[in-house]
């Protein structure tokens, strides 16, 4: 019976082709307002490394001042980032599995060839045990040797981006880059690589691009590199050179460690209680109660607000257009099927029952539904492309993928049947004696 | 093929009760020809539409080929409906936007047979009515008499045991009316019963037996006692409905 409902429904949707095309419109502007804010809902609040997000660790520290109760922006009184000291210390102890800190900079970019214009490009100065804790692929090469994260060399690992831009891509290890006027060789050539959010650097929102170009630790108090990023201290000291900098109690980096299991968690916080005590100790955290936290991605995601208010209030007012637009159909709905009374009136007298007519009508209403959905998500495609177009922040969050693709026509036919069910009902339960004297 | 027993039908609204049918008797037997008569508002649609399972009793006992539909449920209702009686309507009720073969084709398809069954029942019935040339026709490209065939057809597609028919030739012109009425006995001889209301006295003599339904009621024309008429319609003025019944022996 299904194909012969079907069959109805398309017939009864020709019919009346201006009605028709009032309901599709109306479901697909619902829809499509729903997906375009879902799909970046949904992208924003995707895990961006589901295989390790439970083993991949943000760090803080607490150890200001015991005099400020709380401070770093966060509720539990944890700043978001270390200082240097902290850091070159933690990765001197090489207690977790990986671990590396790390810190956005930037600079010109150039090549020999004189073709190619030079760039200002973000970079990011991390430990060589960076990409195998974030599952950055190599393309080319691979990460720089361990012992350059104690003993800097002018090394560079590029992005597959950034390589086409300057070679046109191919394989250009062991070429030479100029940053900031200086040679680097490079080492690695990444694939196309895009975390989103990049969660292991949330200071700039964690929806920019991912660097193209990334250094050393190490070569941080040689070169001097800025921070691109936050910088924050809770005390007044003065900073005059890199090297005050480096020895501030200025809070610039973000450190990372993985950790796999209960065991090599717990081993590694014993670690960091005794480290604050030896700092208690040295007389460098005054605070009594200074401690140390670790939270894996999902939590850090969370802990971050990486998925604002606005956003899920903004979902929450597209489902309420939806609503709208289904009250509207409804309405159309009703007006449709009960003009089609006369002939329901015939069909109950040959034999059909309440449930058959019921059916047949959520059918037709399936149909406008799944029509919907399908121009629905053409207006949420052509929306999200205006949104990327107009705003680059956007590239890798308004893309639908394929849980998108499938929740729109879902949503569609729930919708429209949940439309469809009112009218489809005071239409089964018309009297159809009524109407076989008059038709 | 139909017996029902003491019915009564009443319409409620917040204000009126109406009796439709009240203590209604009538049996109807299998081929039997039985034309309905009865002034306007007597109850001859209520009955019609409580014969074709359409509407349900308020009191009474309902037998349709031995099968009791009192308390039967709407789905219940549907297949008997649909296995065993054929409508044919005076305004023909065919569904605009369908074809002759696809509006032939709405009982069997609620019966569940197959698309070659179908075919096969769709054909002959259209054949039967003269008009399996037509059949990829749309209603409004037929004349009245034709419609009302292809109405025919489609009750007949089903092989129903009993035929209901409410006006059949009204809105259709005399030599139409008298096609509708060759085919309608023809279909009869072959045996199915059939029940048809009408108010043309000649089309009323054309059956078996014709019965008047009167104030909701069905009575034996033969023990009619005027004067008892007279005085039942005095003491019954007050109610809402207002005639009685009366049967006539086989014409």
């Amino acid at each position: 019976m299904f194909k012969y409902y079907l069959q109805l429904a398309w017939k009864s949707l020709k019919a009346t082709p201006v009605v028709t095309f009032l309901m599709v419109t109306a479901i697909a502007l619902g829809i499509a307002s729903c997906m375009g804010t879902l799909t970046i809902h949904h992208m924003m609040s995707k895990d961006p490394i589901p295989e390790k997000s439970q083993q991949l660790f943000a760090l803080q520290l607490k150890s200001y001042d015991e005099n400020q109760s709380s401070w770093g922006g966060f509720d539990d009184g944890f700043p978001s980032q270390v200082t240097y000291q902290d850091a070159m210390n933690l990765r001197r102890a090489k207690v977790a599995l990986r671990q590396t800190a790390m810190l956005r900079t930037g600079g010109a970019v150039q090549v020999e060839n004189s073709d190619v214009a030079p760039k200002l490009e973000p970079i990011r100065a991390a430990d060589s045990e960076f990409f195998a804790m974030f599952n950055a692929p190599f393309g080319y090469g691979s990460t720089w040797d361990k012992n350059i994260d104690e003993q800097p060399v002018e090394v560079v690992v590029i992005g597959n981006k950034l390589n086409n831009e300057l070679f046109g891509g191919g394989n250009n290890i062991g070429k030479t880059i100029m940053l900031n006027q200086k040679n680097f060789q490079i080492v690695g050539i990444l694939k196309d690589w895009q975390p989103s959010p990049t969660f292991y650097d949330l200071n700039g929102g964690g929806f920019g691009d991912a660097e193209q170009v990334f250094i050393p630790f190490s070569l941080l108090p040689v070169h001097e590199y800025p921070s691109w990023g936050n910088n924050s201290s809770w005390k007044y000291e003065e900073v005059f050179t890199y090297q005050d900098k480096l020895a501030s109690e200025t809070h610039w980096i973000q450190y990372w460690v993985e950790l796999k299991g209960d065991v090599n968690i717990q081993s590694y916080q014993s670690y960091l209680k005794a480290y604050i005590e030896e700092e208690q100790q040295g007389g460098r955290f005054t605070r009594k109660d200074a401690a140390a936290d670790l939270k894996n991605v999902t939590h850090w995601l969370n802990y971050n607000e990486v998925v604002s208010k606005d956003n899920s209030v903004l979902v929450g007012l597209s489902f309420l257009l939806l609503v709208v637009c289904l009250v509207n159909t409804i309405g159309l709905l009703l007006a449709k099927f009960l003009r089609r009374a006369p002939e329901i009136g015939v069909r109950r007298a040959l034999g059909a029952s309440q449930t058959q007519v019921f059916l047949q009508h959520l059918v037709e209403v399936s149909l406008i539904g799944f029509v919907g959905g399908a121009f629905g998500i053409l207006l949420t495609q052509l929306s999200l492309w205006l949104l990327k177009s107009n705003y680059s922040s956007y590239e890798s969050l308004a893309n639908m993928d394929l849980t998108m693709v499938l929740i729109a026509p879902t949503l569609a036919i729930s919708a429209s049947v949940l439309a469809g069910l009112y009218p489809a009902w005071k239409i089964c339960r018309t009297q159809p004696s009524i109407y076989l004297k008059s038709q | 093929m139909l017996q029902m027993q003491n019915i009564n039908k009443i319409y409620r609204t917040e204000l009126v009760e109406t009796h439709a049918l009240r203590e209604f008797n009538l049996t109807v037997k299998e081929g039997e020809f039985v034309t309905v008569t009865g002034p306007s508002g007597s109850g001859k649609t209520t009955f019609l539409n409580i014969a074709g399972l359409l509407e349900e009793i308020s009191q009474g006992k309902y037998m349709l080929d031995g099968v009791d539909v009192v308390g039967l449920k709407d789905k219940e209702l549907s297949r008997l409906r649909n296995e065993k009686i054929g409508f044919i309507f005076q305004s023909f009720n065919l569904i605009p936007d369908l074809n002759l073969f696809e509006n032939v084709d709405v009982p069997l398809r609620y019966r569940g047979f197959s698309a070659k069954e179908r075919k096969r029942r769709i054909e002959e019935a259209l054949e039967k009515v003269g008009l399996a040339a037509r059949m990829k026709h749309l209603p409004a490209q037929l004349s009245g008499g034709q419609q009302q065939r292809v109405a025919i057809a489609r009750a007949l597609a089903g092989e129903p045991k009993f035929l209901l028919a409410d006006e059949p030739t009204g809105n259709l012109d005399s030599l139409m009316a008298r096609q509708v009425m060759d085919l309608l006995k023809d279909i009869n001889k072959q045996g199915t019963t059939i029940v048809m209301v009408t108010h043309d006295p000649a089309l009323a003599r054309s059956g078996q037996r014709n019965i008047q339904i009167v104030d909701g009621q069905v009575c034996d024309f033969s023990q009619f006692n005027r004067q008892e008429f007279i005085d039942s319609k005095t003491e019954n003025d007050s109610s809402s409905t207002q005639d009685k019944v009366t049967e006539t022996s086989e014409v």
